[in-house]
């Protein structure tokens, strides 16, 4: 059996009365592409939040790459990549500066040959040396993904990471998520509304109701368990609605 | 060590391309620069006056500038580090921590293996380099424009006053820049992260001086130091009360005594083991930061 690159037990967390995750028990297998679906407010920002350590849980643990949430945060820290939301950068630095910064917090001392590689990887090249500020949002989502990888990272995680972007950069982002995933097996766990892209990279779902996890399975076992004739968007409705 | 390193590095690089910040240098560096020249003036229009009231028969005292230190000509420079030294300080301090709760990037650091007393600690010595820089920066112009005003140049006591005195506008303005640091770290608003420290700056460098110097205020706007110099006893109290609070003049006193000005006298020791002791205390607070602070937004 697969060994678990994410595991949480009971993970959960409260804003003051809010109960903005419920205890939540998963497990992602190394190698997955796991999408996370929900509608907003569901969880899952709470969700990828609480597994970067960017929160504290208000019980429960998570195990990232062998490191606990909870007792070795900086170890979690060390083995994941993350790409926020709208991700920003500084504005007045270059590409390079930026991403010289991010690597060597990352512990990366002589950053430069492995910032090349990761851009070349990206086909994001002839950049280096101009100001993040001027880029679109699609250049500053690639700039998101060099960032979190650079480090290689074993799990990556990817808040929303198409929002915003025009057709054709989420069709790029897609296929260099697929890629992260085959050629370097890297373990992804991503937050997304677009279900069309989590039938084109994902490999297994779960969807967040109300901070309740309502269904976990690979993305071939739930369509499977449906009629052949009905989309992801169809089921995932069903799904939501029968938990509500 | 990295994260303190590439913090510093990271603070240092941020700052020299913020526009503001650079203007504001290029502002207190022409200003030290000037202190000189308006010293210089100040002497020999001084001295004409005097030299034909003296061939008039008007008077038959010394030239008051007959024998003035050759730092005389940098005393101006004490009120610039107060005034706008401190100003650009705060604003160095304010961007340093803003930035990264403005642009979102906190996320990002905090999702790497990082300290967070080291990258806070980092940031400050980022800031302390600029400012360093600055300070070493009108160090070598007042030395070499003073080198120009008195024909010669300047021997290694004077040379390590100036100095020393660099050295304690660093205090002074690390003190300023840590004081916006932190507003930016806690403040919900821009705006309130700025004008905090402002008014702070506004209440120690001329509210709590008054109150201590009453009979004197001008002195608030001189380069010379004047803590309690009432006869009255209870402004001897209240000044007392209230001058290790007043760093401005805290440093103003030392920074007299530093460039020998002959009108204040004593050690400034203990002054300067005050501002040393307020440095040490407001960095400890900005680096015990906690994580879920610098996480939080501005509501703006």
């Amino acid at each position: 059996m697969t060994p678990s690159a994410i595991s949480t037990s009971a993970l959960s967390r409260n804003f003051g009365t809010h109960q903005a995750l419920a205890p939540l028990t998963l497990d992602v297998p190394t190698g997955e592409v796991f999408g996370l679906l929900g509608h907003n407010g569901a969880g899952k920002t709470t969700t990828v939040n609480l597994l970067t350590t960017l929160l504290e849980p208000t019980s429960g643990d998570a195990i990232i790459h062998g490191h606990s949430v909870k007792a070795d945060a900086a170890g979690v820290r060390g083995s994941i990549g993350y790409l926020p939301e709208n991700v920003q950068f500084y504005d007045n630095l270059t590409l390079l500066e930026n991403l010289r910064f991010f690597a060597r917090l990352s512990g990366l001392r002589r950053p430069d040959a492995r910032i090349r590689d990761v851009l070349g990887f990206l086909d994001f090249t002839g950049h280096d040396n101009h100001r993040v500020g001027t880029f679109s949002k699609g250049m500053r989502q690639r700039v998101g993904i060099a960032q979190a990888v650079l480090h290689s990272p074993e799990v990556l995680f990817l808040d929303e990471p198409t929002s915003g972007l025009d057709p054709e950069g989420v069709r790029t982002l897609r296929e260099t998520i697929v890629r992260l995933n085959h050629e370097f097996g890297m373990t992804i766990f991503m937050n997304t509304h677009l279900l069309s892209e989590v039938t084109k990279t994902c490999t297994s779902i779960g969807i967040l109701n109300h901070g309740r996890l309502v269904h976990h399975d690979s993305l071939r076992n739930t369509l499977a368990a449906f009629p052949a004739d009905e989309s992801l968007e169809d089921i995932y409705f069903q799904l939501d609605s029968a938990a509500a | 060590m990295n994260t303190l390193l590439t913090s510093a590095r990271h603070e240092v690089l941020c700052t020299l391309r913020a526009r503001v910040a650079l203007l504001l240098l290029v502002v207190f560096l022409g200003m030290v620069s000037l202190s000189s020249l308006i010293g210089w003036i100040t002497n020999t229009t001084v001295t004409r006056v005097y030299a034909k009231i003296l061939a008039d028969g008007l008077t038959t005292a010394p030239n008051p500038f007959a024998g003035v230190s050759s730092l005389y000509y940098s005393r101006n420079s004490v009120i610039y580090v107060v005034l706008i030294g401190a100003l650009m300080a705060i604003i160095l301090g304010v961007q340093a921590t803003l930035r990264d709760r403005k642009s979102a990037t906190t996320d990002l650091v905090l999702s790497r293996p990082v300290n967070i007393v080291l990258r806070l600690a980092g940031q400050f010595l980022g800031l302390g380099a600029v400012i360093a820089s600055v300070l070493a920066a009108s160090t070598v112009i007042s030395w070499a424009s003073i080198s120009v005003i008195v024909g010669a140049p300047l021997g290694i006591d004077p040379t390590l006053r100036l100095v020393g005195f660099a050295a304690l506008s660093w205090v002074l303005m690390m003190i300023f820049a840590l004081l916006g640091m932190l507003t930016g770290l806690y403040s919900r608003k821009e705006t309130t992260a700025l004008l905090v420290p402002f008014v702070i700056w506004s209440a120690v460098a001329f509210v709590l001086p008054q109150i201590g110097t009453a009979a004197r205020p001008v002195a608030l706007l001189n380069p010379v130091a004047a803590l309690a110099p009432s006869d009255s006893t209870s402004f001897d109290l209240v000044g007392a009360i209230t001058g290790p609070f007043a760093i401005t003049e805290q440093f103003k006193r030392a920074a007299s005594i530093v460039l020998r000005d002959d009108s204040v006298t004593g050690s400034p020791l203990a002054s300067i083991v005050l501002l040393v002791s307020v440095l040490i205390a407001i960095a400890w607070v900005v680096v015990v930061t906690p994580r879920r602070t610098l996480r939080s937004g501005l509501n703006e």
